[in-house]
Order: C-alpha cells, then structure tokens, then sequence
C-alpha cells in the first residue's frame, strides 16, 4: 500500500483546489470524490460501513434501545429465569437471545456489550495511530541518531509478547491496581495496552513512507521556500500519507476489538458486572452443552463487528489505492 | 480440613483444622440419633445417598473410575486431598477409619477404642494380630510400624501437612526431624503409647483417623524417605484389601501409578478379610486421569462399570437430574459456604450492616444458581449436616425470633435490610458512606456467580463496590487469607471439616486467637470478646452431647453477631454407571469407597 500514494492525492501545495481538465478532457474531481466514488461501488464495503454505523448508533443508545426493545437492563439479576437445577432459560419472546446463569437478558448485555467493544476498537486504534504516526513520522524525516534511538525502540515494543504482558499487568493490578491505583483493570487498561502495543505497526509503515516521500521535488521546494521541518512534516508530508493511514487503522480496530476479547475471556480484561462480549463467551464455554445461547449470541456479534471492520477496511484499500489488486 | 483440587470443589485454604475431641473416646460403632436425622434431612430425595444406600454387593470385577485431575500424593504420610482418599483407603489402614456411611471412627488396624489415661497424656492403641503387609514386605505389622509411619511424617523430606496439629503434643514432636519421637513408646509388637506433654488425649485419639496413622515397614521404606523429598510412594506398600499394582521390587510407579494417566489397584494377596470390616468386592480398579469433566459425565452415565470420582458441574448434574437419576449419588455434609465479612475493618466493622447484608442476600437465588436444591440447602447458620451439633444449633431453619429477623427470610427482605443500614445510622435505608467496597472472588463458576449475587446484593444497599475476580488459589493464597489485603467481602469462602466434631468447623475459622498475617482462615478476622471467652471453654468439654450444645451455643452467637453469612451447606454429587452400585463416603465429600462399590 506504500506505492501510488503520492500520485493518488496531490500535494497540497498543488493547489488540490482548483478543477482542470484532463487530457481526455472530463472534469477532474477532488480526491475525495474520487474516493466516494470507487467505494460507493463496493457494495460488500457499503454495507459494512452501514453495519458499523448501526452499531455505533446501538452503543451511544444503549439504555434507549434496551428500552425499546422491553428488555431489563444488562445486569438486573433474575434467578427466576433459571430452570430447578439453575440452568440458564433458553430464547423467547421477553428474552430473544435467551438468559444467562444469573437471569440477567443476554440481548441486552449483547447490546451493551457493543460499548465496550467499540470503545476498545476505536479510542485504542486512535490513540496508537496518533502516537505512531508522530514517531514514525519523526524517525523517517529526521533519520539518522534518531531514526535509530525510535526504530529500536519499535523493535523492543514488538518483541513484547503482548498477551502475557496484559496477563501479568492485570494479575499483579487486580485488586488494588499498581502505580497509585493509576493502573487498574478495566477498560482504561485495555485500551492503554493496546495503544502502546499497536503504535509501533503504524510507525513502521508512516517511517517507510516518509523517507521516501521526504526526497520529492515538493519537498525540496518547501525547504527551499524556507520552511520549518514542523512545517515539512505535518503540512506537506503527512497529508499525503492519509489514505494509508486510513486504510492501516481501519485494520487495527477489529484486531483491536478481538484482543479486548481475548483479555476479557481470560478473566484479565473488563471487570464484571460489565457485559463485554469476551466475557459472555468465557462464561458460557463450561455450559455450553445447556446453554448455546449463551454462546452463539456474543459469539455472532463479535464475529460479525469484526468482520465488518474487516470488510470496510479492504474497501477503504481498494478505493483510496486503486492500484492493489482486487 | 482437606484440600481439594477440582474446580467445582469446595475451594479451601491450605491450612488445617483444629480438632479437639471429636466423638468420644468409645468405638463407635453405632451412629447417633442426632447426626442420623441432620444427614438425612438434607438428603435429597429421589437419588442414592452414602447416608440411605446398602452396604451389600456381589463379589468380583472390574471398576473402571474416570478423572479428570491427578492424584496429589499417595503416599499415606503426606495424602490430604479429597482426589486422593478413596485410593489411599482403599490400600492403607489406618488405626482407625470411617465405615462410609459414617462419621464416626471404627477400629481398624486398632483392636478396640484408644485408652485415654485420666490425666488426659497418654493414649494407648492395641493393633490387631494377623495384618499382613502386601508384597515384596509380606510380614505381620506391628506396633513399631506405626511408630515409624507417624515418625516418618516429621521427617522434613516427607513433611505431613497436619502433624503439627494434631499431635503438637506428643513429647517430642516439636525437635523431630524424621528420626525416633521421645513420646512414642511401644512395649510388645501389638501395643503403642503417645505420651503427652499436655492434656490433649482426646485430640490426639481422635486424629488416629488420618491416614498418618497408615504402618510402614521401616527397613524398608526407611532408603526411599532419605531422597529429598521422599520417593517411598513411588514403591509403597498396602495393608488395605487393595494394592497399587507393582513388580517383584515392589515398584510401583510407572506399573500401578502412571502420573497424569493412570493407576490399578489390584487385590493385596496379603490381605486376610476376618482383620477388616470392608467387604471388598470389586477385583480391580483402573483408574483413568485426563480428559474433561463434562465429557467424563456423559461417559459414565452412558457407561456401564464406571464411575467418576470428583464433584459434578452443574451441567452433568442436570443431565443425570433428568435422565440418569438412579446413576447420581448426592452425599450431605459437603461443608459449609459463606460471605466473609471483614469484622475489624471497613464498614462491615459494623454489625448492623452486617445484618443488613444477611437480610438482603438472596440465599435461595445464590443456591440456586449453585445447583438449585439437588445439591445445595440454604444455610442458616454455621455447623453444617453430620457435623455433631448441628440440631442442637437449630437445624435446617437455625436460631429463629425477633433478634434473628434477618436470618428468617432466605429470599432476601429489603425492608429489615434497611431496617438494619437505619440502626447503622444511615437515616436514608441506604449505605451513604463514601467507602469503596473491596470483593474479591473466583473467577471459576459457580463462585463467579456468586460473587456476582453478592455485589449486586451490596450495590442494592447503596455500597460503591469494585469486584474483582481471581483464581481461587489466589483469592485464599493473595487476598481473603491476608488481614492486611482488607478485602472487605469474600464473597464465597467455605470450610470442611477433619472431623464430624463442631470445634473443627468453628475454632480456626471464627476465634480471634486463630488470626495469622497470611494463610489466614478467620476470613472476616472475627475476634468477638464473648465468643472468643466461648470457644476458649467449649475446647476443653468432654462428652459428644456435651460438646455439640456448646459449640452450638458458640454457632448461635455467630449468627448473632452476623459475624459472616452462611448460605450453602453442600451436598456433593458422584455419578455411576449403569451396573455400579456404588457405596460413596459420608466423611469424604461423597467420593466413591471402592472397598465397598460392588458391580451388579
């Protein structure tokens, strides 16, 4: 994806603004309506981006749509949904997706699990695409010492094995959390892992990105013309690397989203009675033999949500970077 | 209080039970009126039971057991897990032991009762003549073989978990290091003296159950005791109907005990019936180790000789429930489940908010997603089913009347709740205060569940609450087991008992002088001036009736003082297979007793 970029959006400095005319003689669009129009073709991609707003519009108003749906609140405990041998209720009319062993609506912590998911996906890919972005930005113009000093640095971050490092941290943080209780389990830490995890990915690639960019004729003008290196790198650099950062963080979020989970089912992630869909599915396994629901439910939305991040972020690819192939 | 390993299982704390006087000092061998009635009221009905079963069988077979842990230790110096007895009584004799659908000890290498002098230090036990060692020792035991066995559990490299406790007084005992113990005495080849150097006779009488008690030849396990640590298991001897198979060596590792895969009893030639109350009617048992629980379920009940030997999850509890019934043995007495309270700090220090979490609990919800009634009874105060007292400390609906209104309503009663968080100067009904509650529970189901039930519990009485969910070794090793952690809640934390004796359930778990910084029992550090000066005089009481209504005065002030809240008294279910007549332990959380289990 680190090819053609340049020639897909022009340099600002080209004046992006102005329409002209091609030597075919249409009317040349803006990149974004370049864009728009090859994704709105994809119809896979379209879909998934009406998918993941729809779930987004489900997580802001959670309350809202539990409400309108008739369900109780996620974690409103009812044993009397439980049969004699405090087997959870399977799927009916008052409860779609069924109950868990505590009687609690597995539809509407689903639903609020949405929450968590989404957070988690998206603060956490932002968050490290800012900060990868800054180092590999600096690394790639810059190079040299510091080129080395931020490169290792990425280097030691991946060696990290992640897992057990979010593993360790939660076991020893669990009760009374570490550094003055400024790390605790929970959502905060998640997502504080996952960006100092993932930052190092999209600083290799915007570093790459950079140090070629960086030898272009605009850029030479630009120090010509006198510019600041701040001026270089932010202003005349970094809009062309936008569309693979897009692409990039449109990846990162269901990876995101499936560690959330990973951590949540090993009992290290979101801290009960918050419904997350990692933890559903954690407790679900030892009764799934009487209980599918209590599966297949989370299962199907985590499945699905990070399908559509994946579905929209090939589409984002292929419309911002025709030249991939299909 | 043994340890026990599978998930489902009462999750207990490393330490041991203190145990004075448990049943007198007679031989026991009728069970009494009072722990008849406990047991089988909260039997369930509808399913075989240790307490209703028959101890009749025919002779021969093969039982093929199914589990899903390893043993820990099978050497019977160091064994103290749940896993581990029914192989360990099965191949070694103690001096005395527990019929299966009994509580109360038999002689068993002993001849008759111990003899207690009057002055309470010394204990004499007569071991009968004709018990032979199986092969390759094949010689009659004698005195000086328990002697050994009891000496050898000092021994740093052998190193028995409850020694210290139970025989703390034994003359000697504290400088032993493996080699002979001054207080051990043995006049004639039949005959043992503990000399003690104080008067704990009864204790000492009463702890020649454990299995520590169990010969062993010291010529020649004495070179596998000098390996650090000890290899004698891995070439153990039986005096037992059964032997772990083994070569001419007497080897058993690798050939009757394979780690982490199997083990083989086979019949101790050696064994002569007329010396042994237990019938002994299967010919072998293959052990199998591995595999998963629910699978292991669905295997023994669609099975015919097979039996599986550790508790039950839910799942396979409501599959037998409901198409296996006649195949699932419920044991009472499985021990009791309580939310530990700390007493000293936080606000729990309170006793009215105390109170005020006892009425608002909803036992029956709790119980219920525990297993529902099969194999869980609300629990109303401490000393559970087959533990002497618990009748005397009211029963199945325990102490009742206007000052015990939060213990009247299983289902939880929102308004004496507020009732109490009101007394507790909280004008509003709700617990205004700023604290944060500390619960730490276990992250494995059903605790996690009810660590769950317990916080909504305390959010619904207006506490801010963090819960956190751990491994249960953690939660006993990290947590609920260190007073300077201050968890306020633990939400789920149980006891089982040694011994049917109330002291063992009561005395380390609620009296303030058993508080220690870390391995701590006393969950909640309950140090009561009133019961503590309690405890402190029922300890030295003699005689089961005697014993029983003290300590059940003892577990009556316990409620009284809302000083934890019980909510479970454990029944514990086994599954057979279709031609097993299986024969489970009372005093052993319901683990088959394959020296009586017979084929049909």
């Amino acid at each position: 994806m680190s090819t053609g970029v340049a020639e897909l959006l022009p340099p600002p400095s080209g004046g992006g603004g102005l329409e002209f005319l091609d030597a075919r003689g249409d009317v040349a669009r803006s990149p974004l309506q370049l864009f728009w129009q090859r994704f709105r073709q994809d119809r896979v991609a379209l879909a998934s981006l009406a998918f993941i707003v729809f779930l987004i519009v489900i997580a802001l108003a959670a309350p809202l749509v539990v409400g309108i749906l008739g369900l109780p609140g996620p974690n409103v405990q009812n044993l009397s949904l439980t049969n004699a041998f405090g087997s959870p209720l399977g799927p009916s009319l008052a409860h779609p997706f069924g109950v868990d062993p505590l009687g609690e609506d597995v539809m509407s912590r689903v639903i609020y699990g949405t929450r968590v998911s989404l957070e988690v996906g998206i603060i956490g890919t932002l968050i490290s695409t800012v900060i990868g972005v800054t180092v590999g930005t600096l690394a790639g113009f810059y190079r040299g010492a510091i080129d080395m000093v931020l490169s290792r640095t990425m280097d030691v971050v991946l060696s990290l094995p992640l897992l057990l490092f979010g593993l360790g941290l939660a076991a020893a943080c669990s009760v009374r959390g570490c550094l003055k209780g400024l790390i605790e389990p929970g959502l905060g830490t998640i997502i504080v892992i996952i960006a100092f995890a993932n930052w190092p990915y999209v600083a290799r690639i915007v570093r790459g990105l950079v140090l070629s960019m960086r030898e272009r004729e605009f850029i030479e003008a630009a120090r010509a013309l006198g510019a600041s290196d701040a001026r270089i790198m932010f202003r005349e650099i970094l809009p062309n690397l936008t569309a693979p950062i897009i692409v990039y963080a449109s990846l990162l979020v269901p990876t995101n989203i499936l560690f959330e989970a990973g951590l949540s089912y090993l009992g290290v992630g979101i801290r009960p009675p918050t419904a997350s869909w990692g933890q559903m599915l954690a407790a679900a396994t030892p009764i799934f033999n009487t209980a599918w629901w209590y599966m297949v439910f989370p299962g199907a939305a985590l499945l699905l949500t990070v399908l559509a991040f994946n579905l929209l972020g090939d589409g984002l690819q292929d419309a911002l970077n025709p030249r991939t192939a299909r | 209080m043994r340890s026990i390993r599978t998930i489902l299982a009462i999750a207990v704390a490393g330490s041991t039970a203190l145990a004075l006087a448990a049943c007198g000092s007679s031989s026991s061998e009728t069970t009494s009126s009072t722990k008849a009635t406990s047991a089988s009221a909260i039997s369930t009905p509808g399913y075989p039971s240790p307490t209703t079963e028959s101890l009749g069988g025919k002779r021969g077979g093969t039982l093929e057991v199914l589990q899903e842990s390893d043993f820990e230790h099978l050497d019977p110096g160091i064994t103290y897990a749940a896993l581990d007895y029914p192989v360990v009584f099965a191949t070694q004799r103690p001096l005395y032991s527990n019929k299966p659908n009994s509580t109360e000890p038999t002689p068993d290498m002993a001849a008759g009762p111990p003899e207690i002098a009057a002055n309470n230090k010394t204990v004499t036990v007569h071991i009968k003549e004709g018990i032979h060692f199986s092969p390759p020792v094949n010689r009659e035991v004698t005195s000086e073989d328990v002697a050994y066995a009891i000496e050898r559990g000092a021994n740093p490299d052998v190193a028995n978990p409850y020694l210290k406790t139970y025989f703390n007084s034994l003359e000697g005992v504290e400088q032993a290091d493996g080699g002979p113990i001054k207080g051990i005495e043995t006049p004639n080849k039949h005959e043992i003296v503990l000399h003690l150097d104080e008067p704990k006779g009864q204790l000492v009488a009463d702890a020649l159950v454990l299995p520590l008690t169990a010969a062993v030849p010291k010529e020649y396990a004495e070179k596998y005791d000098k390996n650090k640590p000890s290899n004698y298991a891995a070439y153990e001897v039986a005096t037992g109907p059964y032997m772990l198979k083994n070569d001419a060596e007497g080897k058993v590792l690798g050939i009757g005990y394979v780690p982490g895969k199997s083990a083989t009893l086979v019949r101790n030639p050696n064994w002569n019936p007329k010396t042994d109350f237990r019938p002994a009617y299967l010919n072998e048992i293959d052990i199998k180790i591995g595999g998963s629980e629910p699978v292991i379920d669905r295997q023994v009940l669609e099975g015919t000789n097979v039996v599986q030997n550790e508790p039950v999850p839910q799942s396979g509890v409501r599959l037998a429930a409901e198409h296996y019934k006649s195949q699932m043995d419920i044991s009472p007495g499985g021990g009791n489940r309580y939310v530990a309270l700390d007493n000293k700090v936080g606000p729990f220090a309170n006793i009215d908010l105390r109170k005020a979490v006892w009425a608002a609990l909803d036992r029956v919800a709790l119980n219920k997603e525990r297993g529902g009634e099969v194999v869980s009874t609300v629990a109303t105060h401490f000393i559970y089913p087959t533990i002497n007292g618990f009748e005397q400390a009211g029963g199945l609906k325990g102490p009742t009347g206007p000052q015990f209104d939060y213990n009247e309503h299983p289902e939880g009663d929102m308004a004496i709740a507020e009732k109490y968080i009101k007394l507790a100067g909280y004008p509003s009904g709700k617990y205004t205060g700023t604290q944060t509650v500390q619960v730490v529970g276990a992250s494995s189901p059903p605790e996690k569940e009810d660590a769950e039930v317990v916080n909504q519990t305390l959010k619904n009485l207006g506490f801010n609450t963090k819960l956190t969910l751990v491994e249960v070794s953690t939660m006993y090793a990290k947590y609920c087991g260190v007073p300077k952690e201050e968890i306020d809640v633990c939400p789920n934390v149980g006891w089982i008992a040694d011994f049917a004796d109330p002291q063992t359930v009561l005395d380390v778990t609620f009296a303030g002088k058993s508080i220690e910084p870390v391995g701590n029992v006393n969950y909640g550090q309950v140090d009561n001036p009133k019961i503590n000066k309690a405890i402190a005089a029922a300890e030295v009481v003699q005689g089961k009736e005697a014993r029983g209504k003290a300590w059940a005065k003892i577990d009556d002030e316990l409620v009284e003082d809302a000083a934890a809240v019980p909510f479970d008294w454990e029944k514990t279910p086994r599954l057979e297979g279709k031609d097993v007549h299986g024969v489970a332990m009372l005093w052993n959380e319901g683990a088959w007793d394959y020296s009586f289990t017979s084929l049909k």
